[in-house]
C-alpha cells in the first residue's frame, strides 16, 4: 500500500518581500522516516508550520492525511515545535498527559501512557519532578513523548536532535525507528546529516525556501561523484590522464588535520566516474613510482551532498 | 467545548498552585483580623506618658490638670458606652433604644452627638461608678466586667537641680537633656512594676507673664515672630495631639470664664447656655414611613459598592496579570506552537479566560467566606455592628450587581489583556503596552468616593456610558438606583462592547501568538483586525 499521508503542491508562502518558501511539492508515503534537510532560514519551520496550519501558505495546496487542514485531523498528528519549551512548573508525567488529553485521549489512558513512556526512554525517575528542575537535554525529551505520546500516524518532529548529547540523541534515534516499526510516519528537520542518515528513508533538502532535492539517501549519493583521496608527494598527472577520473582538486589541511602533513606532501581529492575501478588508479600510482602516504575509497556521505548542494549555491537540481 | 475545559482546567489548578494566588486570598482575612484585633490590643497597650508641668504664672496649673482627668474621663466614658452597647440584653441595639433607661440612652445619644456636653454631663452625675449602677440592670447576666482603661497622662516631678522660677529660656536649657530623651526621669512606678526611669513625653511651661499673651477681639494680632507665645509646650512626638488639644481647650474655657467673671457674667449660666443644642436628624426620603432616620445601617448601604467596586479592580487587576504573564510565557516558550497544533485559538483563547475567571471567583468566594467566618467567631462590638452590615448586604440587590459586574469587568479586560499578551515577547515589552490599561483602570478607582457621594450625578451619568468604566462605575451607583434609562441602557452597551472586545482580541490573539520579534505598530495591530481567517 503506497498511500501518501502527505501531499504538498506548490505551496508558497511570503512574508512582504521576503519569500520564505518557494513554489515546492513534495509528497510522504505512509510509514516513512521523512528527513527534511536544509541550512538555517531554508523554510524549514515555515514549510512545517503551513503543514501544520498554523500559517496559511499564500498558494498552493496542502493534503493531510486525506484532508486540506491539519486541524481537521489535529488528533492524528504528534507536533514537536523548533523552540522548545515547557510548562516550568509543571509535574513531568502531567505535562505529557495533558498534551495527550488535548489530543482527545482519555486522562486515566493518558496518564498511564505517561509513565509508560518515560519508564520505557530512561525518565523513570523523574516522573514526579517539575520541568524546571530538568536539565535542557531532558526538557527536551520530555518534550518530543509528550508530542508523541498520543501515538499520532503522523510524527512531525522540528529540530529534534538539538541539544541532546550523543547519548540522548541515541535513545531518540530509537524511539523514531520505534514508531516507524509500528507503522507511524516520522517527519524530522535536522542539520545533522548522520541523523539523517542512518534513520531516513526519504530526504527533502531545502534552500533558501526551494526545493533543491527530494528522494532516497541513495538517490542523494548518486548526486555528487565518488572520490579518492591521495597524499603524496610530487607530480598526480599520470593518473588524470587515466580513463574516468573526472577531475582533481588539491585540498589544503591545515584545519582538518590534527597532524600537519610533513613538507612537499599533497592532498588531493579525485573525482572518478561511477564505472571507474579505484584499484585500477592504485595499480597506476605504484607504476608511476607516485609514493603514497594515503590513499582513500569513500562513499560520499549526505554531508558531501548537503555542502555539495547547498554550497553550490541553490538551483533546483534535476535527476535523471 | 471539551477542549476548552481541559484548558481552563490546567490553567485553574496551576494558577492555584502559585504563590500569589495564596497570598492574595490570605491577604484578606488577615488585613481583616489585624485591623480588628490588633486596633483593639494597640489602644490597650498605649504606653504610660509622663510630663511635666511648671507653672510660674500660679493661674492654670488647675486647668491643666482638669484637662489631663477630663482626656482620661473622655475615654473611660467612650469605652463604657462601647461596653454598654456590646453587653446590652438584647441582641438589636437599635429595639433597645427604645426600652432602654432614658438616662443611659441619652448618654449614648450624647456621645454620637458629640462628646463636649455627654462629658460635663458624665461628669456632673458622678462619673463611672454612677454609670454602672445606671446601667447594670439592662446589661446581659453573663457580661464580663468593666475594666477601667489605665491613665494615659501622668504628671512627673521636676528633675533635681532645675529651677522652676528661672526664665523660660533658662528652664528649657536646663530641660534639654530630658527632652531630647538623652536623660530619663526617675518615676515612681503607677502599676507596682520596677519601672523607675521613663523618657519625657511632654514639657508644659507656663511663663509667669502668660495672661500678657492673650488674644483679644480688639487686640492687634501677634507679630509672626512670637511664635514661642503664651503657653509653651514641647515634645519630640508630634503626632499625637490629644494632650494639647485637651489643654488648650480647658485653659480657654478657664480664660474665658474668668473673662465672664471680669465682665459680670455669670459662668454657671454660660455653661448652661454652652450646652443647649438642637439635633439634626437625617432622614431618607426613599425610605418606608416610619424608618426614616439614617442609620448605620443605611450609611454603610450607601458606602458598601465602593467596597465592591475595589474589589472588583482588586481581583481584576490579579486575574488579567496573571492571565498576561501566562501567556507571555507560552509565547516566549513556544507552548503555544503545541497547543495550536492541538486546539484553535479561539478554545485556547477561551480556556484560558474561563480558568483564570474561575481562580478569580474563587479568591472573591474565599474572602467573602473569611469575611462571614470572621463575623462568626470574632466576639465583640465591632464584629456585632460588621453581622448587621452582613444583613444589609445580603437583603439589599448590591450583591447580584456585584456578581453581574464582576463578570462584565473581567470578560472585558481579560480580552483586551489577552490580547495585549499576545503581542508581546517579554513581561517588559508588555508593560509598555500595558500602561494605557492600567490609567484607564485607576480612573474609577479615583472616582470612586466622588461618585458615592453623586452617585447620579453628571460624572457619574458619563462614565456609566463609557463601557471601560461602566463596570466600576455602575456598581459605584447601585445603592442609588440610578435611573432604569442607564441600568439598561449601559448594560446593552456593555454587553456589545464584551461581543466586540472578544471577537477583536480573538482575531489579534490568533495572530499575535505566533508572531515573533517586536510588538507591532499601531498600523499594524489595524492591519490584524482586519484580517479575515
Amino acid at each position: 500500500m503506497q498511500d501518501n499521508v502527505l501531499e504538498l503542491t506548490r505551496v508558497s508562502k511570503r512574508y512582504g518581500a521576503f519569500t520564505a518558501v518557494d513554489d515546492i511539492s513534495f509528497a510522504i508515503p505512509r510509514g516513512t522516516i521523512y528527513g527534511f534537510l536544509g541550512p538555517n532560514g531554508a523554510g524549514k519551520t515555515t514549510t512545517i508550520r503551513m503543514i501544520l496550519d498554523i500559517l496559511r501558505p499564500d498558494s498552493g495546496s496542502i493534503n493531510i492525511l486525506g484532508e486540506t487542514s491539519a486541524l481537521n485531523v489535529r488528533q492524528r498528528i504528534g507536533y514537536l515545535p523548533e523552540e522548545k519549551g515547557l510548562y516550568k512548573k509543571m509535574k513531568v508525567w502531567a505535562i505529557i498527559s495533558y498534551f495527550a488529553t488535548l489530543k482527545g485521549m482519555d486522562k486515566r489512558v493518558a496518564k498511564a501512557r505517561a509513565f509508560e513512556l518515560l519508564e520505557t526512554y530512561g525518565l523513570k525517575d523523574y516522573a514526579e519532578a517539575r520541568v524546571e528542575s530538568l536539565s535542557k537535554g531532558m526538557g527536551q525529551k520530555v518534550q518530543v513523548l509528550s508530542a508523541v505520546a498520543h501515538r499520532p500516524e503522523l510524527v512531525i518532529l522540528d529540530e529534534p536532535f538539538s541539544g541532546l548529547d550523543p547519548v540522548n540523541q541515541e535513545v531518540l534515534e530509537q524511539l523514531i525507528n520505534d514508531m516507524a516499526a509500528a507503522g507511524q510516519t516520522v517527519i524530522f528537520s535536522t542539520h545533522i546529516m548522520q541523523h539523517a542518515e542512518r534513520l531516513c528513508d526519504r530526504m527533502l533538502l531545502v534552500a533558501k525556501g526551494r526545493k533543491i532535492f527530494d528522494g532516497t539517501i541513495a538517490d542523494a549519493r548518486a548526486i555528487i561523484p565518488r572520490r579518492v583521496i591521495l597524499e603524496c608527494q610530487g607530480d598526480i598527472t599520470p593518473i588524470l590522464q587515466m580513463d574516468g577520473i573526472l577531475g582533481a582538486v588539491e585540498k589544503s589541511l591545515e584545519h582538518s588535520h590534527a597532524e600537519p602533513l610533513s613538507v612537499g606532501t599533497r592532498h588531493w581529492e579525485l573525482q572518478i566516474q561511477e564505472h571507474a575501478n579505484p584499484q585500477l588508479i592504485l595499480q597506476r600510482c605504484f607504476e608511476s613510482g607516485i609514493p603514497l602516504t594515503r590513499f582513500d575509497y569513500t562513499q560520499p556521505s549526505l554531508h558531501d551532498v548537503f555542502v555539495h548542494l547547498v554550497g553550490s549555491d541553490a538551483k533546483e537540481h534535476h535527476f535523471r | 467545548m471539551k477542549m476548552i475545559w481541559l484548558i481552563a482546567a490546567r490553567e485553574y489548578a496551576e494558577n492555584v498552585k502559585t504563590k500569589g494566588f495564596w497570598i492574595g486570598i490570605l491577604l484578606f482575612p488577615m488585613i481583616l483580623v489585624a485591623v480588628f484585633f490588633f486596633q483593639s490590643m494597640l489602644a490597650e497597650s498605649a504606653p504610660t506618658r509622663h510630663y511635666i508641668l511648671i507653672d510660674q504664672s500660679g493661674q492654670y496649673a488647675p486647668a491643666v490638670e482638669a484637662a489631663i482627668r477630663q482626656e482620661h474621663q473622655r475615654r473611660i466614658l467612650q469605652e463604657f458606652v462601647a461596653y454598654v452597647i456590646e453587653n446590652r440584653k438584647a441582641a438589636n441595639p437599635e429595639q433597645t433604644v427604645a426600652n432602654a433607661d432614658a438616662q443611659i440612652d441619652q448618654l449614648i445619644d450624647d456621645v454620637d452627638a458629640g462628646e463636649v456636653a455627654a462629658l460635663d454631663q458624665w461628669l456632673d452625675s458622678g462619673g463611672l461608678n454612677f454609670a454602672l449602677t445606671l446601667a447594670t440592670p439592662y446589661l446581659r447576666e453573663d457580661a464580663p466586667p468593666f475594666v477601667e482603661p489605665r491613665e494615659q497622662f501622668i504628671q512627673a516631678p521636676l528633675p533635681e537641680g532645675v529651677d522652676a522660677s528661672a526664665s523660660a529660656e533658662a528652664i528649657i536649657e536646663q530641660m534639654r537633656p530630658w527632652l531630647s530623651g538623652g536623660r530619663q526621669l526617675r518615676v515612681d512606678a503607677s502599676d507596682g512594676s520596677d519601672e523607675d526611669g521613663s523618657d519625657l513625653f511632654a514639657l508644659i511651661l507656663i511663663p509667669a507673664q502668660v495672661n500678657n499673651s492673650i488674644v483679644r477681639p480688639s487686640a492687634t494680632p501677634l507679630a509672626a515672630n512670637q511664635s514661642a507665645a503664651g503657653i509653651q509646650y514641647w515634645a519630640r512626638n508630634l503626632t499625637d495631639v490629644r494632650l494639647p488639644n485637651a489643654i488648650e481647650r480647658s485653659i480657654n474655657s478657664t480664660i474665658r470664664n474668668n473673662e465672664f467673671a471680669a465682665r459680670g457674667v455669670d459662668a454657671d449660666i454660660v455653661r448652661e447656655v454652652q450646652r443647649t443644642r438642637l439635633p439634626v436628624s437625617r432622614l431618607d426620603p426613599s425610605a418606608e414611613q416610619g424608618q426614616e432616620a439614617v442609620s448605620v445601617a443605611d450609611q454603610f448601604r450607601q458606602w458598601a459598592p465602593v467596597g465592591f467596586v475595589y474589589l472588583i479592580f482588586v481581583s481584576l487587576m490579579q486575574s488579567v496579570q496573571y492571565l498576561l504573564s501566562n501567556t507571555i510565557e507560552e509565547k516566549s516558550n513556544r507552548i503555544i506552537e503545541v497547543l495550536l497544533a492541538s486546539v484553535t485559538p479561539l478554545e485556547l483563547m477561551m480556556g484560558k479566560l474561563l480558568g483564570i475567571g474561575l481562580s478569580g471567583i474563587t479568591t472573591i468566594i474565599a474572602w467573602l467566606l473569611s469575611f462571614l467566618a470572621f463575623i462568626l467567631f470574632y466576639p465583640g462590638n465591632q464584629a456585632e455592628a460588621l453581622g448587621q452590615f452582613l444583613d444589609v448586604l445580603l437583603s439589599s440587590d448590591l450583591i447580584p450587581y456585584f456578581v453581574f459586574y464582576y463578570l462584565a469587568g473581567y470578560a472585558l479586560y481579560a480580552g483586551i489583556f489577552l490580547a495585549i499578551g499576545s503581542l508581546c515577547n517579554t513581561l517588559k515589552e508588555a508593560q509598555s503596552l500595558m500602561m494605557p490599561m492600567i490609567m484607564i483602570l485607576m480612573l474609577p478607582l479615583a472616582t470612586m468616593t466622588y461618585i458615592a457621594q453623586d452617585p447620579n450625578g453628571p460624572v457619574a451619568r458619563i462614565m456609566s456610558w463609557i463601557p471601560l468604566f461602566t463596570p466600576f462605575t455602575m456598581m459605584n451607583r447601585a445603592a442609588a438606583e440610578p435611573p432604569l434609562l442607564d441600568v439598561i441602557g449601559t448594560t446593552v452597551v456593555l454587553l456589545l462592547s464584551i461581543a466586540l472586545v472578544l471577537w477583536l482580541s480573538g482575531k489579534i490573539f490568533r495572530q499575535g501568538v505566533l508572531r515573533t520579534g517586536q510588538p507591532p505598530r499601531l498600523v499594524e495591530i489595524f492591519r490584524m483586525l482586519r484580517q479575515r481567517h
